[in-house]
């Protein structure tokens, strides 16, 4: 196993910038999850690694290996592609096998690795069939055997769960995890879903637009995000964002909306406001940190509810404030319909608070 | 319940038995068909084994009194001028097909390959270019090729005739490729490249074989082109001993009177590699090999 470096990675189709000034370092035996929404820069981040592509500028680092201009089988990595990629024409034990072949090992060797990989998989009675005759979830099992046959320094997965239905997603998911645990591999792992970053990767980055916007453990992503779109980006339902204006009253700040409500700020949260770069501030919480009042409350501020969706253990409510969507959760036994005048109140110690105009989260120093 | 269960089976016997006229129709489109085309192949079977005169007869012979192998005798006779004949007229349209198709794959297969894995510019004008050659009739590059053919001094050899056979065949050939080759997904060469091959290796171990009905398709296409090719071949050539099948059965069965069972008889033995070649390679056509490679 080895770490990967990318530094200032950039790539670029004529004007178009795929991927902007990418730079981070997956550390050995990490589990590294790219996260963003379609053409974030994700997918062609891995494939430079892998060599697939040719990169604009930039540096990548396999160990201490620069690989910029190796050809992908001298990068000593292996990839599991969303589509799997099994060779057709392949029975799955030559499909295990064709690495190993192409390395040229003796064929004693390559026997004994593809009946080991096949066992760990579990998978040893289907080594004869050709991919066309496996399940969805043999084919993926497949594909990750013939990643981890040749022991390679890094594990490469672009989407490998989206084309599985959902049962079989969260299974897989909790095997690849365990996969690394046992293998100690580093895996730089693509994914739009960033359930998937979360539940899985020892660090996620976080990209839109070609650039990295956060990278940084689950809990830290998800506790601190670094700006509005990694804020709306991870958790589910999104985090809620209200634009409002902050001005100062009383010797303190609040934060008024067009809607005619004010919130005053503790001193901490007035601290943030005061280093934004204009009146506009955007207030961000999670909608398990929203409280529902049914009756007016000091402090919270009046709504109505617009939708209500049980789902069992929790039922989320959505309400207007400030023309933005926001997400309360609450528990089942408190009963909400829809278009009732409900009270909601923020909890200070947990509200995010971002500067409208550069959408950068603010901080307290 | 039991109403549903008891009137289920009946409505389905109903809609068994109801006469449907589309399908009729089409049955019978199907029979006309099958008629057209294996009816005069059975003419041409039945007349080579008559003698000349039961060919003449009117009314026809539908069965000949006598049959007899005597035209296939004297075209497969080495000893005879007429069977010696035949048999280099055979070996040279052999000889122009076979090299026409070799040629035809190995420049589709890179070509086509070309067009639909990389990006270069001028790759979509180049690429219906090719197909401009298609909008005329190839009559009308009769002249300018033969003229083009006598400035390089090929009049009078095969060389010319593969050469035409390959401008008129490649067109098709590399479009017919480069569907076969967009419909395997890129990502089994990167799968290959990243398992230890070279682009190269990853375009001969796992591409070639995906594309083989593809480059069959294309192999039978442009043989048979070749094959039957009639008019550029009476044009180019002019010796006797270099003329193909088609224009040579012509040349010397209609001197004098036409000997139609010698000619029918030629005719049968023209169609029998066209024949063999689609009965021993038409697997590759059905085999749906790319299925189950990737999920779409």
């Amino acid at each position: 196993m080895a770490h990967v470096v990318l530094k200032d990675l950039i790539k670029t189709y004529g004007s178009f910038k795929a991927v902007n000034e990418v730079s981070l370092t997956v550390n050995d035996g990490e589990f590294v999850a790219l996260v963003g929404p379609s053409g974030c820069g994700k997918t062609t981040t891995l494939n430079l690694i892998a060599g697939l592509i040719p990169i604009t500028s930039g540096d990548i680092l396999i160990g201490d290996r620069v690989v910029n201009e190796l050809d992908p089988k001298d990068r000593d990595i292996a990839m599991v592609f969303q589509n799997y990629a099994l060779y057709p024409q392949k029975s799955v034990y030559m499909n295990l096998a064709f690495p190993l072949q192409m390395r040229k090992l003796p064929k004693d060797e390559i026997d004994k690795k593809v009946r080991e990989a096949a066992r760990v998989l579990d998978m040893t009675q289907l080594l004869e069939r050709k991919p066309r005759e496996l399940s969805g979830g043999q084919q993926q099992r497949v594909a990750l055997g013939r990643a981890l046959v040749r022991d390679p320094a890094v594990f490469l997965m672009d989407e490998p769960l989206s084309n599985l239905d959902a049962k079989l997603r969260v299974q897989m998911r909790s095997e690849i995890k365990r996969f690394h645990q046992d293998l100690k591999a580093t895996i730089v792992y693509v994914t739009h879903d960033q359930l998937e970053a979360v539940t899985m990767a020892d660090r996620m980055a976080v990209m839109n637009g070609g650039y990295l916007q956060q990278y940084d453990s689950p809990a830290q992503v998800f506790a601190h995000p670094a700006n509005m779109f990694v804020a709306s980006f991870v958790g589910s339902p999104a985090m809620s964002l209200i634009p409002l204006q902050a001005s100062t009253a009383n010797g303190g700040i609040v934060l008024t909306s067009a809607e005619g409500w004010s919130l005053a700020l503790s001193q901490p949260n007035a601290r943030k406001v005061q280093r934004a770069t204009s009146g506009k501030v955007v207030l961000g919480a999670r909608h398990s940190t929203i409280k529902l009042h049914k009756s007016a409350v000091a402090g919270a501020i009046p709504a109505k509810a617009y939708t209500v969706e049980p789902t069992g253990d929790v039922t989320f409510v959505q309400a207007f404030l400030s023309g933005a969507i926001v997400n309360i959760s609450v528990p089942p036994t408190i009963a909400v319909a829809p278009d009732e005048q409900i009270w909601l109140e923020f909890d200070q110690e947990r509200i995010h608070l971002f500067d409208g105009e550069t959408e950068m989260a603010l901080q307290a120093n | 319940m039991s109403t549903i269960a008891e009137t289920a089976p009946r409505d389905q016997t109903r809609r068994r038995t109801r006469f449907d006229g589309w399908r009729w129709g089409g049955r019978i489109f199907l029979v006309f068909m099958l008629l057209y085309t294996a009816l005069p192949m059975i003419w041409m079977l039945i007349t080579s084994i008559k003698s000349g005169f039961a060919a003449m007869q009117f009314p026809p012979q539908w069965w000949p009194d006598e049959p007899t192998l005597a035209s296939y005798q004297k075209l497969l006779d080495p000893q005879n001028s007429v069977g010696q004949d035949f048999l280099r007229f055979f070996w040279n349209s052999l000889y122009v097909s076979t090299a026409t198709t070799i040629l035809s794959v190995i420049v589709a297969v890179p070509a086509a390959y070309a067009f639909s894995r990389f990006t270069f510019p001028g790759r979509n004008f180049l690429f219906f270019a090719v197909l401009l050659r298609n909008m005329f009739p190839a009559v009308i590059f009769l002249v300018p090729l033969f003229i083009l053919m006598r400035a390089i001094g090929l009049v009078n050899t095969h060389g010319s005739l593969i050469l035409t056979y390959l401008t008129f065949g490649l067109p098709l050939a590399i479009w017919l490729l480069k569907g076969f080759y967009d419909n395997i997904p890129v990502q089994l060469e990167q799968a290959a490249r990243i398992d230890g091959a070279t682009r190269f290796q990853a375009f001969i171990l796992i591409v070639m074989p995906l594309s083989a009905p593809g480059i069959i398709a294309t192999a039978i296409y442009s043989f048979i082109g070749a094959w039957n090719e009639y008019i550029y071949a009476y044009t180019f050539l002019s010796k006797n001993e270099q003329l193909t099948l088609p224009v040579g059965i012509q040349r010397f069965f209609s001197e004098n009177t036409t000997d139609f069972p010698g000619l029918m008889a030629a005719s049968f033995m023209m169609s029998v590699p066209v024949v063999v070649l689609f009965l021993v390679l038409q697997r590759y056509f059905v085999r749906a090999l790319t299925e189950g490679a990737v999920k779409h």
